[in-house]
């Protein structure tokens, strides 16, 4: 196979990465090329044949594959060519990538612009420290969403779910959609992972019990899991002596965490931040090299698919002005500070040379009218409540960038109770 | 099942029964391995700190201070022919206080009484410029050069294979239930098994922490295995680059105590632990026991994060009660050879431990069997292309040659659908066995990627339904049925 020269080259074809091509196309880059190492367009979304789609972008709701066929069907439309079971497994510093494809080989692709759109990963159960045996029967909640819904297999029979991530929190009401039980979903941390609705509509409407501050505590079978001890926990995390008790299961669904997968961005040298595990970003979408863009779960894990839609043809477009040497030279460097309440948030500075919407999430939930915040007067909406497993939005004006005194160079963004 | 004859049956397929197949398969010799297993390697050859020892730490005159250098020179040695993972990293004992620093000395004259080259005692300051991550109280530490780590998958695995390609027949899911011997109880007729019965005037046991087990069978009741947990962490391969080398702190009565060493591919390995158990097959991990493992592990080298596991595995390690290597040849019944109790450093001893026993066998056996070189012996073979580690331009060759080789299964390790396939052609039959023979699943994401993808190639190449795959053999079902089927069969 021969290499290949394109202005604007993409890691992945989920959300964020059909939506870049998009946004490259838009902004007038010529050839925008979108890497898909599976066989299908889509990313993740494929597998996430449930509703909840497409309420912003389409104001409708859709599942994840209409969603993504949408995307999909804008993206051909606007010109942008699309390369499946394509492996991009090097990055360089200049942001060339090599990738292998069954029907074209090894080859080369050299990009004026790269984004980064391979989205994220989730923690497996070696991750969090649960002790005990490994026998088959242990998946995470992505895996065995994989398995139902594309593959057409059953993970198990009886289930316990670890972890209340939204990917659990679905998978437990699918699975007693298919015809099995499920015995509970079990949250080590006193507040839930997922978003409210599907606690709701996944967990309650179908009377699965949820158990916040409690944990796995030990994985019990030799070849087949048999079953798992779980526990109550302090607010230390400690597990409260007497409450350990045996719960039989074939099945352990783990839904522990997301975790962006960035292996080939370290490959290319860019920053990655401590907290997020994401690239640095400023409000341009881009990292700490200057042709390599970024967008959606690659970056920070996100509550919804229209969001990563949308940062992606952000991050398209700057990359495509990049490629075409138009993208805005920065006016000042402005850091981004997180408050006492935020654990984690993106873009990590902004340059004032574009509106920008700063994406935090919190570390402990305000279930009481509060504040959203940046100081300075930059910004403040109010709501009714924050939670960990929801994330918030500060929007910041360039023009009210542009017009801080010189002498200002952080900006702290929080979450308090009024 | 029908009965099978040959000239020697080897019972356990771990790096003992690997390395003797090897070096049997240099002779017209019929040779048959059994492992009760679905893959190999498994028991203590799987789990295990794939440390290929210096020879410093065992006393002068006892087996094992014998057979641990040469063992380390032969895998020197063999690592190339045999196409397995070798890494010269070195080791490194280390001193905490005068008393430690007493026994690094012990060491080093230990280790000169025992052929053991390039020993030399280093000072703290001399360690840290080599490892800046190594703590800080570390006053001295034991350098030796020879200590190198394998990727003990490949090691038993490259073994055994060169020795199926040189007509030894390996038989998995086997299980010896008894001894078959002469009427008069004299003599060594061959093995009953669960698959049917071997005959053979040659058995040797190579069973590991079942080894005094079968032992017991020949009536020998020299030695007991008291089985002993390791627990251990693997990190993730962002902070592999903590250590170089090998690192020991000073040995305590129940062992090496808990080391922190890359592996082969570049992660940590954290631990053992060295609990003794009734169970010989337990290989779960405890709370307990993975603390002490971090701890261990932070007091050689404190940054260590927390958050960069990706798996903890235990192992149970074929503890005897003789504090040596029990390898000899019984006098009665004629034709029942003993190597077991092969506890550390019995990975490393292996190779050598095999060449004593051909040679013991030749020795004792001349009038049972004979020892004629066989001129087709081969004595190299290639290991499945590993497809990371290839440079660019190799990559692209092999990818043009067989597309499958283009065409990714586990991203974390990046294995291609090429290997899956031939790693199955040469005999893996589970999920686990893959992973052993490739990598896929041994990554950061631990299968969560390539779970679903590997099940299918099994499944395809083998031509199964995908729900009769097993994750590691046994009851071990991946997954459990089709959906819909709870609908189909009236099920609720």
């Amino acid at each position: 196979m021969a290499d290949m020269q394109v202005d604007v080259a993409i890691i992945g074809a989920g959300p964020a990465g059909v939506a870049a091509g998009i946004g490259a196309r838009e902004a007038g880059a010529k050839d925008v090329l979108v890497l898909e190492r599976d066989w299908d367009l889509g990313g993740i979304l494929q597998q996430c044949i449930h509703p909840g789609f497409g309420l912003h972008t389409f104001k409708e709701e859709l599942t994840g594959p209409e969603y993504m066929h949408r995307w999909v069907v804008r993206a051909r439309e606007a010109g942008v060519t699309f390369l499946t079971n394509s492996m991009v497994f090097k990055l360089d510093e200049d942001g060339s990538l090599w990738v292998m494809n069954p029907e074209r080989g090894v080859f080369k692709v050299t990009a004026k612009a790269t984004v980064l759109a391979m989205g994220c990963r989730e923690r497996p159960l070696g991750a969090i420290n649960v002790p005990g045996s490994r026998p088959a029967g242990i998946f995470t909640a992505g895996t065995a969403q994989r398995f139902v819904n594309m593959e057409g297999y059953m993970p198990g029979h009886r289930t316990v779910v670890l972890g209340s991530g939204d990917i659990g929190l679905i998978m437990a009401r699918r699975l007693v959609w298919e015809g099995a039980r499920v015995e509970g979903v079990f949250e080590l941390m006193p507040w839930a992972g997922g978003l409210r609705r599907n606690i709701a509509q996944c967990l309650n409407d179908y009377d699965i019990p949820f158990y916040l501050s409690h944990t796995v505590t030990r994985v019990h079978g030799k070849d087949r899991l048999e079953g798992v001890s779980v526990a109550e926990v302090d607010e230390n995390r400690q597990v409260l002596d007497g409450t350990e008790r045996f719960i039989g299961c074939d099945c352990l669904l783990l839904a522990v965490g997301l975790i962006p997968e960035n292996e080939l961005s370290r490959m290319a040298g860019v920053e990655i931040h401590p907290v997020t595990g994401g690239p640095v970003l400023n409000e341009f979408y881009q990292t700490s090299r200057p042709s390599i863009f970024a967008a959606g779960n690659v970056v920070i894990v996100y509550d919804l698919a229209d969001w990563v839609s949308q940062e992606g043809v952000a991050a398209g477009r700057n990359a495509a002005l990049y490629a075409a040497g138009a993208l805005k030279e920065p006016l000042r460097r402005i850091d981004i500070r997180g408050g006492a309440n935020v654990r984690l948030f993106s873009p990590q500075y902004v340059t004032a040379g574009e509106d920008v919407t700063v994406y935090f999430r919190v570390l402990r939930p305000i279930e009481k009218r509060c504040r959203v915040f940046a100081d300075r007067g930059l910004f403040e909406r109010k709501h009714r409540y924050v939670r960990p497993g929801e994330m918030n939005e500060i929007r910041l004006k360039a023009e009210a960038l542009q017009a801080l005194p010189r002498s200002v160079t952080t900006i702290t963004i929080d979450a308090e109770e009024v | 099942m029908s009965d099978k004859t040959f000239d020697i049956v080897i019972v356990g397929a771990g790096i003992i029964g690997a390395t003797l197949a090897r070096e049997l398969s240099a002779y017209a010799l019929r040779v048959a391995v059994i492992d009760k297993a679905s893959d190999i390697p498994s028991g203590a050859s799987r789990a295990n700190s794939a440390m290929i020892h210096a020879g410093y730490d065992d006393q002068p005159g006892t087996i094992k201070a014998d057979f641990c250098p040469i063992g380390n020179r032969l895998y020197h040695e063999l690592a190339g022919p045999l196409d397995f993972t070798l890494k010269e990293c070195g080791s490194y004992v280390c001193g905490f206080d005068d008393d430690d620093r007493k026994h690094l000395e012990k060491l080093l004259q230990q280790g000169r009484a025992n052929g053991v080259p390039g020993l030399e005692i280093v000072n703290g300051e001399a360690l840290r410029r080599r490892e800046p991550y190594a703590s800080a109280e570390i006053t001295h530490a034991l350098w030796a050069p020879t200590g190198a780590i394998v990727n003990n998958f490949e090691a038993v695995l490259a073994f055994m294979d060169n020795a199926q390609q040189n007509g030894v027949e390996l038989f998995l899911e086997t299980t010896m239930e008894e001894l078959l011997l002469s009427p008069d109880r004299g003599e060594v007729v061959g093995i009953a098994t669960n698959r049917g019965r071997f005959f053979a005037p040659v058995v040797v046991n190579a069973a590991g922490v079942n080894s005094d087990l079968i032992a017991r069978m020949a009536g020998d009741e020299s030695f007991f295995i008291r089985p002993t947990r390791g627990e251990y962490y693997i990190t993730d391969k962002h902070v592999g680059h903590l250590v170089k080398s090998f690192f020991f702190a000073c040995p305590t009565p129940k062992g090496k105590g808990i080391t922190v060493a890359p592996t082969a591919e570049n992660n940590l390995l954290l631990g053992p632990t060295s609990t003794v158990q009734a169970s010989r097959d337990d290989t779960s991990t405890t709370g307990p026991g993975l603390a002490e493992v971090i701890d261990g592990a932070r007091r050689l080298v404190p940054s260590i994060p927390l958050n960069m596991a990706i798996t903890a595995f235990s192992g149970v390690r074929a503890n005897p009660d003789t504090k040596d290597f029990i390898v000899n040849v019984l006098d009665r019944p004629t034709g029942f050879v003993n190597a077991g109790g092969i506890k550390s450093p019995g990975f490393t001893s292996a190779p050598a431990i095999a060449r004593h026993l051909v040679e013991l066998m030749e020795d004792r056996f001349s009038r049972r069997i004979s020892f004629i070189p066989d001129p087709a012996f081969v004595p190299e073979r290639k290991h499945i292309p590993r497809f990371e580690q290839l440079p660019l331009e190799e990559k692209r060759r092999l990818a043009e040659a067989d597309r499958r080789y283009a065409q990714i299964v586990c991203r974390c390790e990046m294995v291609t659908e090429g290997q899956v396939v031939e790693a199955i052609a040469r005999g893996a039959r589970t999920v686990a066995g893959v992973k052993i023979w490739t990598r896929a699943g041994a990554g950061r994401c631990q299968g969560g990627f390539c779970g679903p993808r590997v099940v299918e190639i099994l499944a395809r190449e083998l031509g199964v339904p995908c729900e009769e795959i097993t994750r590691h053999g046994g009851h071990s079902r991946y997954l459990v049925g089709k959906t819909k089927d709870y609908w189909f069969r009236g099920e609720k």
